[in-house]
């Protein structure tokens, strides 16, 4: 009894380190940024704690809204994206893959690990007006009125590119914990591929869809890269907002106002998404 | 009665195919993406051999842009910082994130809920909500950015992933071997450090090269806790960017791909490589 004591001390004691450590250095951050966003700056500049709803009123002018708003909605196209070209992907990999199944895989992660920094600055000499694609495209006669940096699309792409293993992997997770008979049924009791599609695998494989939807759109949201590098000035993201009011702005509250802004709203999502997971696993059962 | 043959017959014909039928549609769409997924990336390794500094015509195969490269002070500089940043962040999280995995699968305690509830914050938090909050804490605590406040941020953030993975290989250690060791005489502490620890090295190694390469290409963290001097090659290479064309940032990059790429495909092979514990790609499939 007493040696299971003990270890059950020296397991507790384990846990004290790293909780501590985070305790101290990020959820404490996190408090000061919620602190922060009732604050002010003085006639310096400098950040000053207060209780002001001041920072709050300014995010939901206008200037600020249509930039989360814009947010919002750049983040989900990404997500729908990442999702129509997720499920082609994943279902050839996991049913036709064979033996390179593993090998797809591996080609598929291994550029998530390479600077997502140069990845997209390797688009933008791609896709910048004197690079290789726009030369291209001029010379088969296109428009030199056309763009593709500086546009909405090109900020929704850089997303999708920059997070679209995060949708692929459970999804391909998924079709992989299926039963590939079931698809063999549904071909015979539905016929088209399409319709098989839509009533057997895609139902069977909604925890990855859900899943991969939140693990894109969370890092999106809060992404500033995609837009200061593919999207000019005319498609800012809350990131590009927060990164500004940090550093070139120098107003602390106000970025902080925005930093929780970001969090609350995707806190809400976060708990919708949840309900709806809970909801879908108690009507599977 | 012909009704009821019908789907029969028609899973006879689709039998034939069956499996092996590819849909065209969906292969044009994989083939299509892994095009576009490395279209990037070879642009950048291609053109850190251009002998112009031009990015839409290529014009004979040059070494210039990685001699100017090792020629600057600045960026040779800047590559020891990450380089030390994410050794420091790498030591830092495998020690206290293992210690923290071990606390989680085994602690009875309610200070394990807790303790849990903390380690997975950082994972749904946006990196640059980490990075505003960082910044604004050690301005707070009047620590100036620099070198110490990058290595705290890089470790703090790390801290996550290393118990989120090393945690299933804990729970997954058969206890009655711990138990075995301590009946032949070994205190509880002995009991892991010769015996379990030794059946996690090929996951720990793993998720140690997993961190360096994470924090060595980390940006956006880096850039809200780094000083003027010195600076992580991530925010050298974006502040290069944002000026323009830089040919020698398509040298960095292609290094930078390189050993990122070197570095993954060790941590993945490394369980295989150790014969243990099956692929490292099981990291990727929870």
């Amino acid at each position: 009894v007493t040696t299971a004591r003990r270890s059950e001390r020296l397991w507790t004691w384990l846990l004290l380190p790293g909780t501590l450590w985070m305790s101290a250095f990020f959820v404490s951050a996190l408090g000061l940024v919620i602190a922060l966003t009732f604050g002010r700056t003085d006639e310096l500049g400098n950040p000053r704690f207060g209780h002001t709803l001041e920072n709050v009123r300014g995010i939901v002018e206008w200037t600020y809204l249509r930039v989360i708003i814009r947010s919002f909605v750049y983040s989900l196209s990404a997500v729908v994206i990442c999702l129509l070209i997720s499920y082609p992907v994943a279902y050839v990999v996991a049913r036709h893959g064979g033996r390179y199944k593993n090998a797809l895989i591996a080609l598929l992660v291994v550029p998530f690990f390479a600077n997502y920094l140069v990845r997209m600055y390797g688009w933008q000499t791609l896709l910048s007006d004197d690079g290789v694609v726009m030369h291209r495209l001029r010379d088969l006669g296109v428009s030199s009125q056309f763009h593709i940096l500086d546009t909405s699309g090109a900020v929704i792409g850089g997303l999708v590119y920059g997070y679209i293993v995060f949708m692929i992997l459970p999804i391909y997770a998924a079709l992989e914990r299926m039963d590939g008979a079931l698809i063999e049924a549904g071909r015979d009791l539905y016929g088209t591929p399409l319709r098989t599609f839509l009533t057997v695998t895609l139902p069977a494989t909604r925890s990855g869809a859900y899943a991969g939807t939140a693990l894109v759109f969370l890092p999106a949201m809060g992404d500033f890269i995609s837009a200061a590098l593919l999207g000019g000035p005319d498609n800012l993201m809350i990131g590009n907002l927060i990164q500004d009011k940090f550093f070139a702005g120098q107003n602390w509250p106000l970025g902080a106002a925005l930093t929780m802004a970001l969090m609350v709203l995707l806190l809400v999502c976060m708990f919708a998404y949840v309900r709806q997971t809970a909801r879908d696993s108690r009507a599977a059962r | 009665m012909s009704r009821a043959v019908q789907p029969r017959a028609r899973s006879a014909r689709g039998r034939g195919s069956g499996m092996d039928r590819k849909p065209k549609a969906a292969v044009v769409v994989t083939a299509l993406f892994f095009v576009l997924l490395y279209l990037p990336i070879v642009a950048v390794v291609v053109f850190s051999f251009n002998r112009k500094k031009s990015l839409a015509v290529f014009d004979g195969w040059s070494l210039q842009w990685y001699d100017a490269f090792f020629h600057d002070s600045v960026l040779t500089h800047s590559l020891g910082t990450s380089i030390e940043v994410a050794a420091v962040a790498m030591v830092g999280s495998v020690v206290l994130g293992t210690a923290l995995a071990f606390g989680l699968v085994r602690a009875r305690t309610r200070l394990g809920g807790a303790a849990n509830f903390i380690m997975l914050i950082p994972l749904v938090t946006p990196e640059i909500v980490t990075g505003v909050a960082s910044l604004m804490l050690f301005k707070g605590v009047g620590l100036q950015p620099g070198l110490a406040t990058l290595m705290i941020a890089e470790t703090t953030f790390s801290i996550s992933y290393v118990t989120v993975i090393l945690r299933s290989r804990v729970a997954e250690l058969n206890p009655e071997v711990e138990e075995a060791a301590m009946d032949l005489g070994a205190t509880r502490a002995q009991a892991v450090r010769l015996v379990t620890l030794p059946l996690l090295w090929p996951a720990i190694l793993s998720s140690a090269i997993l961190i360096f390469t994470i924090v060595f290409d980390d940006f956006v963290l880096a850039f809200f806790t780094t000083g003027v001097s010195p600076q992580p090659l991530s925010v050298r290479i974006y502040s290069a960017i944002r000026f323009g064309v830089q040919p020698s940032i398509n040298a960095v990059g292609t290094l930078m791909l390189l050993g990122s790429i070197v570095l993954i495909a060790i941590s993945l092979l490394l369980p295989r490589l150790l014969g243990r514990g099956g692929s490292g790609l099981d990291l990727f499939k929870s």
